[in-house]
């Protein structure tokens, strides 16, 4: 797939203080997660290539362009939506997006057909007449998502959508984060702290530790690799033998969290044969999945190498 | 008192209402709350944040009585020696640093100055702000303020630790590192009361969830308990394996299985059943019999969130 | 029968022209002023004084009305010279700072108070291409307010007198083309800044008055008690006051300058330093603007 965003060498300095230190990457995938912990220097990349930040040395290219030469045609091919609230608060919903669209060269008469498409997509349709002031958070945040979508981009930065959202509006977001995604024509950079909202929608992660890259991996892959590591829940008056059972068929087991069953499948052992064993001893097996916590770990894993250098 | 016992070591509302004028704060509601962890859940306006401004003596109940492990509170120069409370929000006197931030509030404690110093200390150490300490709060990160807030409220060592969405802003690790430190409050016997969005993270660290909608209490205890007692909604469980429609054909022959429900993707079932224990000795049987290979079984409703939505559904939801 | 799903669309279209985007915020920025009944009302109000300007020029050349209003052969009622329009430009530019105090206060600070203005500048649209779309607004009002009508005036008196007028008082156009201008930016610009640094509207408006009449007091207060003419360095209208007896006079000044914009001759100042303040003074506005029109905060 032809590069979204490819970084080369880029460093970002505030007053001398490097931020950003030699990023060298390629991102190719539909949807990038950028992980990181707090300075690690997330939000610094992402204005940096929104251009609000010039590079003091290197350079990137969004789609091609190059983010020195060609910022604003760079602009307008990506939708942002801050982590910040940013709104106009006596301004109706329709009229605010509205103006973002015509202010990103949308035609009056297309930008104001877009703004109510773009409301209606992200469900806030009843209530694009009212002031952006008189919404709630959930709102706000669909609102965001909104503007940043109306005028067509190729690529969006969403910056925490779910801060703050409660568990159905949170549902909702990650649904509509997963459609885009699954369109294939607007790529999507996501940055979060909450590692299952990347894990649920993200091909590709950027992990940023100190300014550098520590880690950048094909999540699709890992989970493909992960078809050994299974996690188990079982009642039943046998746990114990059962237990024994599997370990004597060459399977490492380990304790997992809320008394689960970690177990590695040696080559050749298919899940079938644990189903007998089972069923010989009268156990249930009421869970089973393949191990869920790949992003967990590697981040984790990057965060502990030495001065966090790929 | 209505004749219940008051008990020493459980923070107890007893009828408890809180009206703004003719809005709804919380309505009758009756909890005890006992030591470890605990989480509140609920749409944004249900009532979580009145709950914990009446446990913290913030703001007065129009109607019934708490006691917060047998003080009332009405007496905050007793509350707030047992009780730390950390707030959503994030508002900080101008022009003190994050050692500052800490070390007066500890001195209205009336504790000496070595003391209010060591444990200021230490609690800056406890989540990590150790180097930042000589800076102005207000040049501090999100994270970081959410950090000494957090420091705040449990700097005085307090039995009762009130916690409003403490994650919110914290990277992954923050976030791991806070959630083993409730853990290591909630073993000591302290009162730990979180309030949480994310339910997969209510659903690891919580010993007990209060749910919460529109004002009123839908559901309180461990989270099995209340599945269990949810009783109109039989019970679902998520198959995925390479021919569901052969194990649906099978599980349907026995008839505590009310519902069978194919996957869009052709790759998994979904299956309600009555009686969870003997559906899973069959569907073992099943799988055997039928040779098949599966990828994946897990009970789709043992969870916090698929109680949320049997009870609260998407009523709170803004979207 | 087919069923249509709402769904996201790319945009394939054209774009608008890339140097006129400015003027998207200035046609918002009109339309929101324009939901305000006051303003409206104080706008049209605003040309009375220019209507009877007019009227007062046709009276003069209209043997006919000067018979009904019973003056035969004195057909110099009113003189239509300096202090007519100097008069005229005095009045209409008064008006124009309480415009600009009620039109100024709401430009910037809603962008500001919930971060808006990310969103502006995510876009491909600079911080020069806002400020100039909002300055528009002010100076497009205010012009239409000052030396349009001005020049209008001019026109008509000249149409009247004939071209040998026009030529001969030539200095009377440009001296209202470009005192309105000089206003126009001073006005616009300190607008402008005030409502980026003040986010609460009627205290912003406030200080408009604020920097004419406060320092202009203190700058009398200055002129009392140190008993010299410089005080009057921190009076903007007298400022104002003698760039425009220059522009109208040059020399030979005859006049104490405008109502509301008093140069008392006698104590002038040097010309120069009049017009170092009020760049000085726009500097300084410019310097704010910039200050608080970012994409993003970088707190150290």
């Amino acid at each position: 797939m032809e590069p979204v965003i490819e970084l080369d060498g880029l460093e970002v300095r505030f007053g001398g203080r490097p931020i950003l230190k030699n990023l060298t990457a390629s991102l190719t995938g539909r949807s990038i997660g950028l992980l990181g912990p707090n300075g690690a220097g997330k939000s610094t990349l992402l204005n940096t290539l929104l251009g609000f930040h010039a590079p003091s040395g290197g350079t990137a290219r969004v789609f091609g362009r190059d983010i020195r030469t060609h910022a604003r045609e760079v602009r307008g091919l990506i939708g942002y939506m801050p982590e910040n609230d940013a709104f106009i608060a006596e301004m109706s919903g329709v009229r605010f997006v509205r103006l973002m669209a015509e202010l990103a060269g949308l035609p009056r008469g297309h930008a104001l057909e877009r703004a109510h498409e773009a409301f209606f997509y992200v469900g806030l349709g009843e209530v694009r007449y009212r002031a952006l002031g008189t919404y709630s958070l959930g709102m706000k945040q669909a609102a965001k998502l909104a503007q940043a979508i109306a005028h067509g981009p190729k690529l969006l930065f969403l910056d925490e959508p779910t801060n703050g959202l409660d568990p159905p509006a949170r549902t909702r977001m990650i649904q509509l984060i997963q459609e885009i995604r699954d369109r294939g024509d607007l790529r999507l950079m996501l940055s979060s702290h909450l590692l299952r909202d990347v894990e649920e929608c993200c091909d590709e992660v950027l992990i940023l530790k100190d300014g550098h890259i520590a880690a950048f991996c094909n999540l699709a892959e890992e989970r493909r690799s992960n078809r050994r590591f299974l996690e188990l829940e079982t009642r039943g008056e046998n746990n114990g033998n059962f237990l024994a059972a599997i370990e004597r068929l060459g399977c490492q087991t380990a304790a997992g969290a809320q008394g689960r069953l970690k177990l590695v499948l040696p080559e050749g052992l298919e899940v079938s044969r644990l189903y007998e064993i089972a069923s010989e001893q009268n156990v249930q097996i009421r869970r089973l999945s393949h191990k869920r916590d790949s992003l967990e770990d590697i981040f984790l894993k990057a965060m502990e190498t030495a001065d966090g250098r790929l | 008192m209505s004749g219940a016992a008051v008990s020493e070591t459980d923070i107890v509302f007893n009828g408890v209402s809180r009206f703004y004028g003719e809005v709804l704060g919380i309505n009758k509601v009756s909890l005890t709350i006992p030591p470890g962890i605990t989480s509140l859940v609920g749409p944004n306006g249900s009532g979580k944040t009145t709950l914990m401004n009446l446990m913290a003596g913030l703001i007065r109940p129009t109607q019934g009585e708490i006691r917060v492990l047998g003080i009332p509170p009405d007496h905050p120069e007793r509350l707030c020696r047992i009780l730390g409370y950390c707030t959503q929000f994030d508002a900080f006197p101008k022009g003190l640093t994050g050692y500052q931030f800490l070390y007066s509030f500890l001195r209205l404690h009336g504790m000496s100055d070595a003391e209010c110093e060591s444990r200021t200390l230490v609690a800056l150490r406890l989540v990590g702000l150790a180097d930042a300490a000589k800076r102005p709060v207000a040049a501090y990160s999100k994270g970081m303020r959410q950090r000494i807030k957090l420091a705040q409220a449990t700097v005085h060592d307090p039995k009762v630790m009130v916690l409003d969405e403490p994650l919110n802003g914290l990277d992954p690790m923050a976030r791991a590192e806070a959630i083993a430190l409730f853990q290591q409050w909630g073993a000591e016997g302290r009162h730990v009361i979180v309030s949480s969005h994310i339910l997969h993270e209510v659903d690891r660290i919580s010993d007990q969830v209060i749910l919460l909608s529109h004002g009123y209490v839908v559901a309180e205890g461990q989270i099995q308990g209340v599945r269990n007692e949810v009783k109109e909604q039989p019970m679902q469980i998520h198959v995925r394996c390479d021919r569901p429609r052969v194990l649906a054909a099978r599980l349907l022959q026995q008839d505590n299985v009310v519902e069978a429900k194919l996957n869009p993707d052709g790759q998994g079932l979904l299956l309600r059943t009555r009686d969870a224990d003997s559906f899973y000795l069959l569907l073992n049987h099943a799988i055997l019999e039928a040779g098949l290979k599966v990828e994946s079984v897990a009970p789709a409703d043992d969870d916090v969130n698929s109680v949320y939505q049997y009870l609260i559904g998407g009523e709170g939801g803004t979207l | 029968m087919a069923v249509y799903k709402k769904t996201y669309r790319p945009y394939e279209g054209e774009l608008t022209p890339s140097r006129s985007r400015f003027l998207v915020v200035t046609r918002y920025a009109f339309e929101d002023l324009h939901r305000s009944r006051f303003l409206n009302i104080f706008y049209l109000a605003s040309f009375l004084y220019p209507l009877v300007c007019a009227l007062i020029i046709y009276v003069q050349h209209n043997v006919s009305a000067l018979g009904l209003l019973g003056v035969e052969g004195a057909n110099r009622l009113i003189s239509i010279n300096v202090t007519f329009f100097l008069s005229l430009l005095g009045w209409q530019s008064m008006l124009a700072l309480f415009m600009a105090a009620f039109v100024g206060p709401s430009q910037i600070s809603p962008d500001l108070a919930n971060n808006a203005l990310a969103l502006y500048l995510a876009r491909p649209f600079s911080r020069l291409e806002y400020v100039l779309g909002k300055l528009s607004v002010l100076v497009i009002l205010l012009s239409l307010m000052t030396w349009v009508p001005g020049l209008l005036l001019f026109a008509l008196e000249g149409y009247e007198e004939g071209w040998s007028w026009m030529s001969q008082n030539a200095r009377l156009a440009s001296g209202l083309f470009l005192g309105a201008w000089i206003w126009i930016v001073v006005l616009a610009l300190l607008a402008l800044a005030l409502s980026a640094w003040v986010k609460w509207k009627p205290a912003a408006g406030g200080l408009m008055f604020g920097v004419f009449f406060v320092a202009a007091a203190f700058g009398a207060a200055v002129n009392n008690v140190e008993r010299t003419h410089w005080g009057h360095l921190f009076n903007v209208s007298y400022l104002i006051g003698s760039i425009w007896v220059a522009l109208f006079e040059g020399a030979n000044k005859t006049t104490n300058g405008a109502i509301f914009f008093r140069s008392p001759q006698g104590e002038e100042l040097p010309l120069w330093c009049c017009w170092m303040v009020l760049a000085a003074l726009g500097l300084v506005c410019l310097y704010m603007l910039t200050r608080k029109i970012r994409g993003t905060e970088v707190v150290r």
